[in-house]
Protein backbone atom coordinates (compact mmCIF):
# COMPACT_ATOMS: atom_id res chain seq x y z
CA UNK A 1 0.00 0.00 0.00
CA UNK A 2 1.68 3.01 -1.35
CA UNK A 3 -0.48 5.66 0.76
CA UNK A 4 0.63 9.12 2.61
CA UNK A 5 -0.97 8.27 5.84
CA UNK A 6 0.51 8.35 9.37
CA UNK A 7 -1.91 5.08 11.01
CA UNK A 8 -5.11 3.37 8.88
CA UNK A 9 -6.67 3.64 12.60
CA UNK A 10 -7.03 7.12 11.89
CA UNK A 11 -7.18 7.75 8.87
CA UNK A 12 -10.43 9.29 8.55
CA UNK A 13 -9.98 11.16 12.02
CA UNK A 14 -7.00 12.84 10.93
CA UNK A 15 -8.40 13.67 7.33
CA UNK A 16 -11.50 15.41 9.27
CA UNK A 17 -9.38 17.35 11.25
CA UNK A 18 -6.77 18.93 8.07
CA UNK A 19 -10.44 19.15 5.97
CA UNK A 20 -11.94 21.54 8.95
CA UNK A 21 -8.75 23.29 9.76
CA UNK A 22 -8.31 24.37 6.04
CA UNK A 23 -12.34 25.54 5.97
CA UNK A 24 -13.04 27.06 9.28
CA UNK A 25 -15.70 29.28 7.74
CA UNK A 26 -17.25 26.19 6.19
CA UNK A 27 -17.17 22.72 8.69
CA UNK A 28 -17.28 22.30 12.54
CA UNK A 29 -17.32 18.58 14.26
CA UNK A 30 -19.24 19.19 17.53
CA UNK A 31 -18.91 15.35 17.85
CA UNK A 32 -16.38 13.13 16.57
CA UNK A 33 -17.73 11.67 13.12
CA UNK A 34 -20.31 14.06 12.98
CA UNK A 35 -19.62 17.34 10.65
CA UNK A 36 -22.03 20.19 11.14
CA UNK A 37 -21.93 23.32 9.51
CA UNK A 38 -20.02 26.03 11.15
CA UNK A 39 -22.66 28.09 12.69
CA UNK A 40 -24.33 25.04 13.57
CA UNK A 41 -28.10 24.18 12.76
CA UNK A 42 -30.38 26.90 11.31
CA UNK A 43 -33.35 27.85 13.41
CA UNK A 44 -36.86 27.04 11.69
CA UNK A 45 -34.89 25.56 8.68
CA UNK A 46 -35.55 22.21 7.57
CA UNK A 47 -32.10 20.31 8.28
CA UNK A 48 -31.13 17.72 5.76
CA UNK A 49 -28.54 15.05 6.94
CA UNK A 50 -26.90 12.70 5.08
CA UNK A 51 -23.88 9.47 5.87
CA UNK A 52 -22.34 7.19 5.22
CA UNK A 53 -18.64 5.41 4.66
CA UNK A 54 -15.21 7.89 4.23
CA UNK A 55 -13.84 7.52 1.37
CA UNK A 56 -15.58 9.22 -1.44
CA UNK A 57 -14.66 13.30 -1.33
CA UNK A 58 -16.62 15.27 -1.74
CA UNK A 59 -19.84 12.92 -0.71
CA UNK A 60 -20.80 12.83 2.42
CA UNK A 61 -19.19 15.12 4.63
CA UNK A 62 -18.50 17.85 2.13
CA UNK A 63 -21.32 18.76 0.74
CA UNK A 64 -22.38 20.02 4.09
CA UNK A 65 -22.55 23.82 3.81
CA UNK A 66 -24.70 26.81 2.78
CA UNK A 67 -27.86 25.65 0.19
CA UNK A 68 -26.83 22.00 0.60
CA UNK A 69 -27.02 20.16 3.74
CA UNK A 70 -26.67 20.58 7.61
CA UNK A 71 -24.54 17.76 8.92
CA UNK A 72 -23.12 14.50 8.04
CA UNK A 73 -21.73 11.37 10.15
CA UNK A 74 -19.34 9.90 8.60
CA UNK A 75 -17.71 5.89 9.16
CA UNK A 76 -14.41 4.41 8.58
CA UNK A 77 -13.81 4.25 5.16
CA UNK A 78 -16.35 2.55 3.14
CA UNK A 79 -18.06 1.46 6.11
CA UNK A 80 -21.07 2.83 7.93
CA UNK A 81 -21.47 5.22 10.38
CA UNK A 82 -22.96 3.93 14.00
CA UNK A 83 -26.71 4.30 14.58
CA UNK A 84 -25.33 6.74 17.12
CA UNK A 85 -23.56 9.16 15.09
CA UNK A 86 -26.24 9.40 12.65
CA UNK A 87 -28.45 10.42 15.51
CA UNK A 88 -26.42 12.93 16.83
CA UNK A 89 -26.12 14.11 13.48
CA UNK A 90 -29.74 14.96 12.97
CA UNK A 91 -29.37 16.31 16.60
CA UNK A 92 -27.16 18.89 15.85
CA UNK A 93 -28.93 19.75 12.14
CA UNK A 94 -32.30 20.19 14.07
CA UNK A 95 -33.68 23.84 13.78
CA UNK A 96 -36.72 22.90 14.99
CA UNK A 97 -38.90 22.14 11.89
CA UNK A 98 -37.49 18.32 11.07
CA UNK A 99 -34.83 16.46 9.58
CA UNK A 100 -34.68 15.04 5.90
CA UNK A 101 -32.13 12.15 5.36
CA UNK A 102 -31.24 11.69 2.43
CA UNK A 103 -28.44 8.93 1.91
CA UNK A 104 -26.99 6.17 -0.68
CA UNK A 105 -28.79 3.02 -0.80
CA UNK A 106 -26.76 0.47 0.90
CA UNK A 107 -27.95 -1.97 3.38
CA UNK A 108 -26.34 -1.04 6.94
CA UNK A 109 -26.66 2.77 6.39
CA UNK A 110 -30.46 2.28 5.64
CA UNK A 111 -30.48 0.55 9.26
CA UNK A 112 -28.61 2.68 10.75
CA UNK A 113 -30.66 5.85 9.90
CA UNK A 114 -33.68 4.05 10.47
CA UNK A 115 -32.33 3.21 13.82
CA UNK A 116 -31.06 6.61 14.46
CA UNK A 117 -34.67 8.18 13.13
CA UNK A 118 -36.46 6.24 15.77
CA UNK A 119 -34.13 7.17 18.77
CA UNK A 120 -34.28 10.73 18.01
CA UNK A 121 -37.47 10.66 17.56
CA UNK A 122 -38.47 9.14 20.83
CA UNK A 123 -36.06 10.39 22.91
CA UNK A 124 -35.62 14.11 21.36
CA UNK A 125 -39.38 14.52 19.43
CA UNK A 126 -37.81 15.12 16.52
CA UNK A 127 -39.47 14.24 13.57
CA UNK A 128 -38.02 12.91 10.37
CA UNK A 129 -37.93 11.56 6.79
CA UNK A 130 -35.92 9.89 4.40
CA UNK A 131 -34.90 9.83 1.30
CA UNK A 132 -32.71 7.19 -0.53
CA UNK A 133 -30.58 7.97 -3.99
CA UNK A 134 -30.53 4.12 -5.81
CA UNK A 135 -29.45 5.84 -9.32
CA UNK A 136 -26.68 3.35 -10.45
CA UNK A 137 -28.68 1.90 -12.94
CA UNK A 138 -26.55 -1.35 -13.36
CA UNK A 139 -27.42 -2.45 -10.08
CA UNK A 140 -30.95 -3.81 -10.27
CA UNK A 141 -32.83 -4.10 -12.95
CA UNK A 142 -35.58 -1.59 -13.44
CA UNK A 143 -38.52 -3.74 -12.15
CA UNK A 144 -36.19 -3.97 -8.82
CA UNK A 145 -35.16 -0.07 -8.90
CA UNK A 146 -35.47 0.02 -5.24
CA UNK A 147 -33.00 -2.44 -4.96
CA UNK A 148 -30.41 -0.06 -6.84
CA UNK A 149 -27.08 1.22 -5.18
CA UNK A 150 -26.80 4.95 -4.58
CA UNK A 151 -23.88 6.59 -6.23
CA UNK A 152 -23.06 10.45 -7.90
CA UNK A 153 -26.81 11.48 -8.61
CA UNK A 154 -27.01 12.45 -4.85
CA UNK A 155 -25.08 15.46 -5.36
CA UNK A 156 -28.08 16.38 -7.40
CA UNK A 157 -30.65 15.73 -4.69
CA UNK A 158 -28.31 17.73 -2.19
CA UNK A 159 -28.37 20.50 -4.20
CA UNK A 160 -31.96 21.06 -5.48
CA UNK A 161 -33.40 19.51 -1.72
CA UNK A 162 -30.72 21.76 0.08
CA UNK A 163 -31.71 24.98 -1.95
CA UNK A 164 -35.73 24.38 -1.12
CA UNK A 165 -34.59 24.06 2.96
CA UNK A 166 -32.65 26.87 2.38
CA UNK A 167 -35.71 28.73 1.32
CA UNK A 168 -37.31 27.68 4.53
CA UNK A 169 -40.24 25.23 3.33
CA UNK A 170 -41.35 22.85 5.54
CA UNK A 171 -40.16 19.18 5.74
CA UNK A 172 -42.65 17.78 3.14
CA UNK A 173 -42.03 20.25 1.01
CA UNK A 174 -38.41 19.33 1.14
CA UNK A 175 -38.65 15.66 0.94
CA UNK A 176 -40.77 15.93 -1.68
CA UNK A 177 -38.26 17.38 -4.09
CA UNK A 178 -35.81 15.48 -2.70
CA UNK A 179 -37.66 12.20 -3.92
CA UNK A 180 -38.37 13.86 -6.91
CA UNK A 181 -35.01 14.56 -7.82
CA UNK A 182 -33.91 11.28 -6.47
CA UNK A 183 -36.69 9.70 -9.28
CA UNK A 184 -34.95 11.75 -11.93
CA UNK A 185 -31.48 10.51 -11.62
CA UNK A 186 -30.05 8.01 -13.72
CA UNK A 187 -25.99 7.12 -13.28
CA UNK A 188 -23.76 4.45 -14.57
CA UNK A 189 -19.63 4.00 -13.84
CA UNK A 190 -16.99 2.43 -14.94
CA UNK A 191 -13.21 1.51 -13.89
CA UNK A 192 -10.01 1.23 -14.92
CA UNK A 193 -7.97 0.47 -11.77
CA UNK A 194 -9.25 -0.29 -8.01
CA UNK A 195 -8.70 1.58 -5.03
CA UNK A 196 -6.98 0.76 -1.42
CA UNK A 197 -8.87 1.08 1.23
CA UNK A 198 -6.45 1.86 4.47
CA UNK A 199 -7.45 -0.55 6.65
CA UNK A 200 -7.63 -3.70 4.64
CA UNK A 201 -4.01 -2.21 2.71
CA UNK A 202 -5.09 -4.39 -0.31
CA UNK A 203 -6.49 -3.40 -3.80
CA UNK A 204 -10.43 -3.57 -3.44
CA UNK A 205 -10.69 -5.47 -7.10
CA UNK A 206 -8.43 -7.03 -9.54
CA UNK A 207 -8.36 -6.21 -12.94
CA UNK A 208 -5.97 -6.64 -15.81
CA UNK A 209 -3.03 -3.57 -16.81
CA UNK A 210 -4.89 -3.37 -19.95
CA UNK A 211 -8.65 -4.16 -18.70
CA UNK A 212 -12.04 -1.99 -17.74
CA UNK A 213 -15.08 -3.23 -16.28
CA UNK A 214 -17.92 -0.91 -17.27
CA UNK A 215 -20.68 -0.45 -14.56
CA UNK A 216 -18.80 -1.13 -11.38
CA UNK A 217 -19.87 0.29 -8.36
CA UNK A 218 -18.25 2.31 -6.29
CA UNK A 219 -16.77 -0.07 -3.66
CA UNK A 220 -15.95 -2.33 -6.06
CA UNK A 221 -18.81 -3.98 -6.81
CA UNK A 222 -18.99 -5.90 -9.96
CA UNK A 223 -20.19 -4.57 -13.21
CA UNK A 224 -21.69 -5.94 -16.50
CA UNK A 225 -18.52 -6.75 -18.39
CA UNK A 226 -14.77 -6.89 -18.30
CA UNK A 227 -12.85 -6.59 -21.13
CA UNK A 228 -9.73 -4.63 -23.37
CA UNK A 229 -9.63 -0.81 -22.49
CA UNK A 230 -12.29 1.05 -25.36
CA UNK A 231 -11.76 4.56 -26.54
CA UNK A 232 -13.57 7.41 -25.18
CA UNK A 233 -16.22 7.66 -27.37
CA UNK A 234 -17.34 4.15 -27.12
CA UNK A 235 -17.18 4.08 -23.63
CA UNK A 236 -19.24 7.17 -23.20
CA UNK A 237 -21.66 6.23 -25.71
CA UNK A 238 -22.13 2.81 -24.30
CA UNK A 239 -22.63 5.23 -20.62
CA UNK A 240 -25.63 7.09 -22.10
CA UNK A 241 -27.33 4.43 -24.26
CA UNK A 242 -27.85 2.50 -20.89
CA UNK A 243 -28.54 5.24 -18.74
CA UNK A 244 -31.50 6.49 -21.64
CA UNK A 245 -32.31 3.13 -22.31
CA UNK A 246 -33.35 3.28 -18.19
CA UNK A 247 -35.01 6.89 -18.77
CA UNK A 248 -35.42 8.20 -22.31
CA UNK A 249 -35.09 12.02 -23.13
CA UNK A 250 -36.06 13.70 -26.04
CA UNK A 251 -36.78 16.85 -27.70
CA UNK A 252 -37.66 19.86 -25.85
CA UNK A 253 -36.38 17.88 -22.54
CA UNK A 254 -33.83 19.74 -20.51
CA UNK A 255 -30.99 18.07 -17.95
CA UNK A 256 -27.62 18.22 -16.50
CA UNK A 257 -24.98 15.81 -16.62
CA UNK A 258 -22.61 15.24 -13.96
CA UNK A 259 -19.31 13.19 -15.72
CA UNK A 260 -17.70 12.66 -12.34
CA UNK A 261 -13.71 11.30 -11.41
CA UNK A 262 -13.66 8.42 -9.41
CA UNK A 263 -10.77 9.60 -7.76
CA UNK A 264 -7.67 9.67 -10.20
CA UNK A 265 -9.28 10.02 -13.67
CA UNK A 266 -7.71 13.33 -14.49
CA UNK A 267 -10.12 16.21 -15.79
CA UNK A 268 -8.30 16.42 -19.27
CA UNK A 269 -10.19 12.70 -19.67
CA UNK A 270 -13.48 13.54 -18.03
CA UNK A 271 -14.17 16.70 -20.54
CA UNK A 272 -13.03 14.16 -23.47
CA UNK A 273 -15.84 12.05 -22.39
CA UNK A 274 -18.24 14.64 -21.74
CA UNK A 275 -17.69 16.08 -25.17
CA UNK A 276 -19.21 13.08 -26.38
CA UNK A 277 -21.65 13.22 -24.18
CA UNK A 278 -22.87 16.93 -24.92
CA UNK A 279 -22.92 16.01 -28.39
CA UNK A 280 -25.23 12.90 -27.82
CA UNK A 281 -27.82 14.79 -26.04
CA UNK A 282 -27.67 17.88 -28.41
CA UNK A 283 -28.41 15.31 -31.75
CA UNK A 284 -31.41 13.86 -29.42
CA UNK A 285 -32.94 17.55 -28.65
CA UNK A 286 -31.87 17.68 -25.21
CA UNK A 287 -31.28 20.87 -23.62
CA UNK A 288 -28.65 20.86 -21.25
CA UNK A 289 -28.34 22.94 -18.23
CA UNK A 290 -25.60 23.50 -15.60
CA UNK A 291 -22.93 20.59 -16.70
CA UNK A 292 -21.04 18.93 -13.43
CA UNK A 293 -17.51 17.72 -14.80
CA UNK A 294 -14.98 16.90 -12.15
CA UNK A 295 -14.37 15.21 -8.85
CA UNK A 296 -17.68 14.95 -7.17
CA UNK A 297 -18.00 11.53 -5.59
CA UNK A 298 -14.96 9.60 -5.55
CA UNK A 299 -13.72 5.77 -4.80
CA UNK A 300 -10.57 6.85 -2.94
CA UNK A 301 -7.76 6.47 -6.04
CA UNK A 302 -10.11 4.40 -8.51
CA UNK A 303 -9.07 5.10 -12.28
CA UNK A 304 -12.42 5.56 -13.70
CA UNK A 305 -15.79 7.74 -14.18
CA UNK A 306 -19.41 8.04 -13.63
CA UNK A 307 -21.97 9.73 -15.78
CA UNK A 308 -25.33 10.71 -13.89
CA UNK A 309 -28.16 12.47 -16.20
CA UNK A 310 -30.43 14.22 -14.12
CA UNK A 311 -34.28 15.25 -15.90
CA UNK A 312 -34.91 18.60 -14.69
CA UNK A 313 -38.66 20.46 -14.52
CA UNK A 314 -38.42 24.31 -14.08
CA UNK A 315 -38.48 24.01 -10.34
CA UNK A 316 -35.74 21.65 -10.21
CA UNK A 317 -33.63 23.71 -12.35
CA UNK A 318 -33.73 26.87 -10.45
CA UNK A 319 -33.27 25.21 -7.24
CA UNK A 320 -29.88 23.74 -9.07
CA UNK A 321 -29.11 27.16 -10.17
CA UNK A 322 -29.32 28.90 -6.55
CA UNK A 323 -26.42 29.54 -4.74
CA UNK A 324 -24.46 27.25 -2.26
CA UNK A 325 -21.08 27.23 -1.15
CA UNK A 326 -18.91 24.60 0.80
CA UNK A 327 -15.36 23.54 0.25
CA UNK A 328 -16.18 21.72 -2.80
CA UNK A 329 -18.45 23.21 -4.95
CA UNK A 330 -19.88 27.30 -4.98
CA UNK A 331 -22.57 28.28 -6.86
CA UNK A 332 -23.20 32.32 -6.86
CA UNK B 1 -43.52 -6.19 42.94
CA UNK B 2 -44.51 -8.60 40.44
CA UNK B 3 -42.92 -8.58 36.97
CA UNK B 4 -39.56 -7.29 35.75
CA UNK B 5 -38.29 -3.95 35.85
CA UNK B 6 -34.62 -1.84 34.79
CA UNK B 7 -33.26 -3.66 37.44
CA UNK B 8 -33.78 -7.60 35.61
CA UNK B 9 -32.46 -5.74 32.20
CA UNK B 10 -29.53 -4.81 33.97
CA UNK B 11 -28.83 -8.26 35.87
CA UNK B 12 -29.76 -10.08 32.83
CA UNK B 13 -27.20 -7.57 30.58
CA UNK B 14 -24.56 -8.74 32.86
CA UNK B 15 -25.34 -12.40 32.18
CA UNK B 16 -25.93 -11.93 28.42
CA UNK B 17 -22.58 -10.41 27.96
CA UNK B 18 -20.75 -12.82 30.03
CA UNK B 19 -22.16 -15.63 28.42
CA UNK B 20 -21.43 -14.54 24.73
CA UNK B 21 -17.93 -13.46 25.69
CA UNK B 22 -17.41 -17.12 26.34
CA UNK B 23 -18.93 -18.24 23.22
CA UNK B 24 -17.54 -15.17 21.43
CA UNK B 25 -14.49 -17.66 19.57
CA UNK B 26 -16.93 -19.86 18.79
CA UNK B 27 -19.53 -17.10 17.33
CA UNK B 28 -17.10 -15.94 15.46
CA UNK B 29 -15.65 -19.12 13.65
CA UNK B 30 -19.68 -20.29 13.20
CA UNK B 31 -19.98 -16.73 11.71
CA UNK B 32 -16.71 -16.92 9.24
CA UNK B 33 -18.20 -20.08 7.62
CA UNK B 34 -21.21 -17.95 6.17
CA UNK B 35 -20.49 -14.58 7.01
CA UNK B 36 -17.98 -12.13 8.02
CA UNK B 37 -16.58 -13.83 11.45
CA UNK B 38 -17.77 -10.80 13.68
CA UNK B 39 -21.13 -12.36 15.73
CA UNK B 40 -18.90 -12.82 18.81
CA UNK B 41 -17.15 -9.26 18.90
CA UNK B 42 -20.37 -8.02 18.42
CA UNK B 43 -22.72 -9.57 21.00
CA UNK B 44 -20.11 -9.50 23.35
CA UNK B 45 -19.23 -6.07 22.81
CA UNK B 46 -22.79 -5.27 22.65
CA UNK B 47 -24.13 -6.79 25.96
CA UNK B 48 -20.72 -5.85 27.77
CA UNK B 49 -21.82 -2.07 27.06
CA UNK B 50 -25.29 -2.26 28.01
CA UNK B 51 -24.38 -3.73 31.25
CA UNK B 52 -21.76 -1.10 32.16
CA UNK B 53 -24.67 1.55 31.11
CA UNK B 54 -26.43 3.30 34.22
CA UNK B 55 -30.49 2.37 33.29
CA UNK B 56 -33.08 4.74 34.21
CA UNK B 57 -35.80 3.35 36.41
CA UNK B 58 -38.82 3.54 33.90
CA UNK B 59 -38.37 0.12 31.99
CA UNK B 60 -39.18 2.28 28.38
CA UNK B 61 -35.75 4.04 29.36
CA UNK B 62 -34.13 1.63 30.41
CA UNK B 63 -34.44 -0.20 27.13
CA UNK B 64 -33.90 3.21 25.27
CA UNK B 65 -30.65 3.29 26.66
CA UNK B 66 -30.42 -0.43 26.18
CA UNK B 67 -30.76 0.07 22.64
CA UNK B 68 -28.28 3.07 22.33
CA UNK B 69 -25.84 1.10 24.42
CA UNK B 70 -25.66 -1.21 22.03
CA UNK B 71 -25.42 0.68 18.85
CA UNK B 72 -22.52 2.39 20.05
CA UNK B 73 -20.41 0.16 19.98
CA UNK B 74 -21.74 -1.90 17.12
CA UNK B 75 -22.56 -0.68 13.78
CA UNK B 76 -22.81 -4.26 11.75
CA UNK B 77 -26.47 -5.48 11.12
CA UNK B 78 -26.76 -8.43 13.86
CA UNK B 79 -25.88 -5.51 16.08
CA UNK B 80 -28.21 -2.96 14.82
CA UNK B 81 -31.19 -5.67 14.70
CA UNK B 82 -30.60 -6.69 18.91
CA UNK B 83 -30.74 -2.60 18.87
CA UNK B 84 -33.81 -2.59 17.01
CA UNK B 85 -35.32 -5.50 19.40
CA UNK B 86 -34.31 -3.11 22.53
CA UNK B 87 -36.24 0.20 20.82
CA UNK B 88 -39.56 -1.78 19.81
CA UNK B 89 -39.37 -3.00 23.69
CA UNK B 90 -38.65 0.94 24.87
CA UNK B 91 -41.62 1.69 23.26
CA UNK B 92 -44.13 -1.09 24.53
CA UNK B 93 -43.06 -0.45 28.16
CA UNK B 94 -42.75 3.62 27.99
CA UNK B 95 -44.14 5.01 31.08
CA UNK B 96 -44.26 2.22 32.76
CA UNK B 97 -41.49 0.56 35.90
CA UNK B 98 -42.78 -2.83 35.69
CA UNK B 99 -44.05 -4.98 32.99
CA UNK B 100 -45.47 -8.18 34.11
CA UNK B 101 -44.03 -11.41 32.85
CA UNK B 102 -46.85 -12.71 31.31
CA UNK B 103 -45.84 -9.25 28.40
CA UNK B 104 -42.66 -11.09 27.89
CA UNK B 105 -44.24 -13.23 24.41
CA UNK B 106 -45.58 -10.09 23.28
CA UNK B 107 -42.27 -8.01 23.67
CA UNK B 108 -41.02 -10.69 21.75
CA UNK B 109 -43.67 -10.45 19.29
CA UNK B 110 -43.41 -6.78 18.47
CA UNK B 111 -39.35 -7.47 18.30
CA UNK B 112 -40.08 -9.91 15.55
CA UNK B 113 -42.27 -7.48 13.31
CA UNK B 114 -39.56 -4.58 14.00
CA UNK B 115 -36.69 -6.42 12.95
CA UNK B 116 -38.35 -7.84 10.26
CA UNK B 117 -39.17 -4.28 9.13
CA UNK B 118 -35.34 -3.40 9.63
CA UNK B 119 -34.06 -5.94 8.18
CA UNK B 120 -35.95 -6.41 5.52
CA UNK B 121 -36.59 -10.31 5.96
CA UNK B 122 -39.20 -12.63 6.58
CA UNK B 123 -39.58 -15.34 8.31
CA UNK B 124 -38.59 -19.38 6.93
CA UNK B 125 -35.08 -17.49 5.83
CA UNK B 126 -33.20 -19.37 8.51
CA UNK B 127 -32.31 -16.21 10.36
CA UNK B 128 -32.53 -15.41 14.02
CA UNK B 129 -36.05 -13.50 12.68
CA UNK B 130 -37.25 -17.45 12.80
CA UNK B 131 -35.73 -17.59 16.24
CA UNK B 132 -37.59 -14.82 17.53
CA UNK B 133 -40.77 -15.70 15.84
CA UNK B 134 -40.54 -19.09 17.98
CA UNK B 135 -39.27 -17.68 21.07
CA UNK B 136 -42.88 -15.25 21.20
CA UNK B 137 -45.06 -18.39 20.10
CA UNK B 138 -43.52 -20.43 22.91
CA UNK B 139 -43.86 -17.32 25.63
CA UNK B 140 -47.14 -16.47 24.92
CA UNK B 141 -48.40 -15.75 28.09
CA UNK B 142 -46.74 -17.63 30.87
CA UNK B 143 -46.27 -15.28 33.17
CA UNK B 144 -43.89 -17.55 35.66
CA UNK B 145 -39.97 -16.77 35.32
CA UNK B 146 -39.02 -19.87 35.63
CA UNK B 147 -41.76 -21.74 33.18
CA UNK B 148 -40.34 -18.86 30.70
CA UNK B 149 -36.97 -19.92 30.54
CA UNK B 150 -37.79 -23.76 30.55
CA UNK B 151 -40.31 -22.96 27.54
CA UNK B 152 -37.59 -20.22 25.71
CA UNK B 153 -34.90 -23.48 26.46
CA UNK B 154 -36.69 -26.34 24.67
CA UNK B 155 -37.41 -23.42 21.70
CA UNK B 156 -34.19 -22.68 21.18
CA UNK B 157 -33.30 -26.25 20.87
CA UNK B 158 -36.39 -27.09 18.63
CA UNK B 159 -36.02 -23.90 16.26
CA UNK B 160 -32.09 -24.76 15.49
CA UNK B 161 -32.66 -28.48 15.10
CA UNK B 162 -35.67 -27.72 12.88
CA UNK B 163 -33.61 -25.08 10.46
CA UNK B 164 -30.23 -26.39 10.57
CA UNK B 165 -30.98 -28.75 7.41
CA UNK B 166 -32.47 -25.83 5.27
CA UNK B 167 -30.21 -23.25 3.09
CA UNK B 168 -29.93 -19.77 4.48
CA UNK B 169 -32.12 -17.35 2.49
CA UNK B 170 -31.46 -14.07 4.19
CA UNK B 171 -28.39 -11.67 4.58
CA UNK B 172 -24.94 -12.17 3.60
CA UNK B 173 -25.36 -15.96 4.46
CA UNK B 174 -27.76 -16.37 1.40
CA UNK B 175 -24.93 -16.08 -0.87
CA UNK B 176 -23.45 -19.96 0.43
CA UNK B 177 -26.40 -21.17 -0.42
CA UNK B 178 -26.49 -24.95 -0.68
CA UNK B 179 -23.68 -24.68 1.45
CA UNK B 180 -25.37 -23.31 4.36
CA UNK B 181 -27.38 -26.55 4.50
CA UNK B 182 -26.33 -28.44 7.68
CA UNK B 183 -25.07 -25.91 9.52
CA UNK B 184 -26.32 -23.97 12.47
CA UNK B 185 -27.84 -20.47 11.69
CA UNK B 186 -24.47 -17.81 13.19
CA UNK B 187 -27.51 -15.86 14.48
CA UNK B 188 -29.30 -18.52 15.94
CA UNK B 189 -26.70 -19.97 16.96
CA UNK B 190 -25.84 -16.66 18.73
CA UNK B 191 -29.00 -16.63 20.70
CA UNK B 192 -28.45 -19.93 21.89
CA UNK B 193 -25.23 -18.78 23.68
CA UNK B 194 -26.68 -15.93 24.63
CA UNK B 195 -29.33 -17.75 26.44
CA UNK B 196 -26.92 -20.27 28.11
CA UNK B 197 -26.02 -17.61 31.04
CA UNK B 198 -29.81 -17.27 31.60
CA UNK B 199 -30.40 -21.10 33.03
CA UNK B 200 -31.99 -18.89 36.80
CA UNK B 201 -34.27 -16.11 36.93
CA UNK B 202 -32.73 -13.24 36.57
Amino acid sequence: MKKILNDPAVYVDEMLDGMIAAHPDVYAQPIPRVITRAGGATPGKVGIVTGGGSGHLPVFTGYVGKGLLDAAAIGDVFASPSAEQMADSMRQAHGGTGILRLYGNYGGDVMNFDMAGETVELEDDITSTTVLLADDVVSAPPEEAEKRRGVAGMVYAFKIAGAKAEEMADLDAVTEIAQRTADACRSIGMALTPCTVPQAGKPTFDLGPDEMEMGMGIHGEPGIWRDTLKPADAITDEMMDRLLADRPLGSGDRCSILVNSLGATPPEELFIMYRRAKARLEADGVSIVMPLVGRYATSMEMTGATVTLVKLDGEMERLLKAPCHCAFWTVV
Amino acid sequence: MTGFSSAHLKSAAAKLAAASEAAADELNTQDGKLGDGDLGITVSKGWREVANTDLPADLGKAFLEASKAFQRVSSSSFGTLIATALMSAAKATKGNESAEWNMVGGLLAGAREAMMARGKGELGQKSVLDMIDALAGATDGIDDPKALLAAVDKAIDETLDAFRDKPNLLGRARMFGEKSVGLDDPGMLAVRRMFDGLKEPI
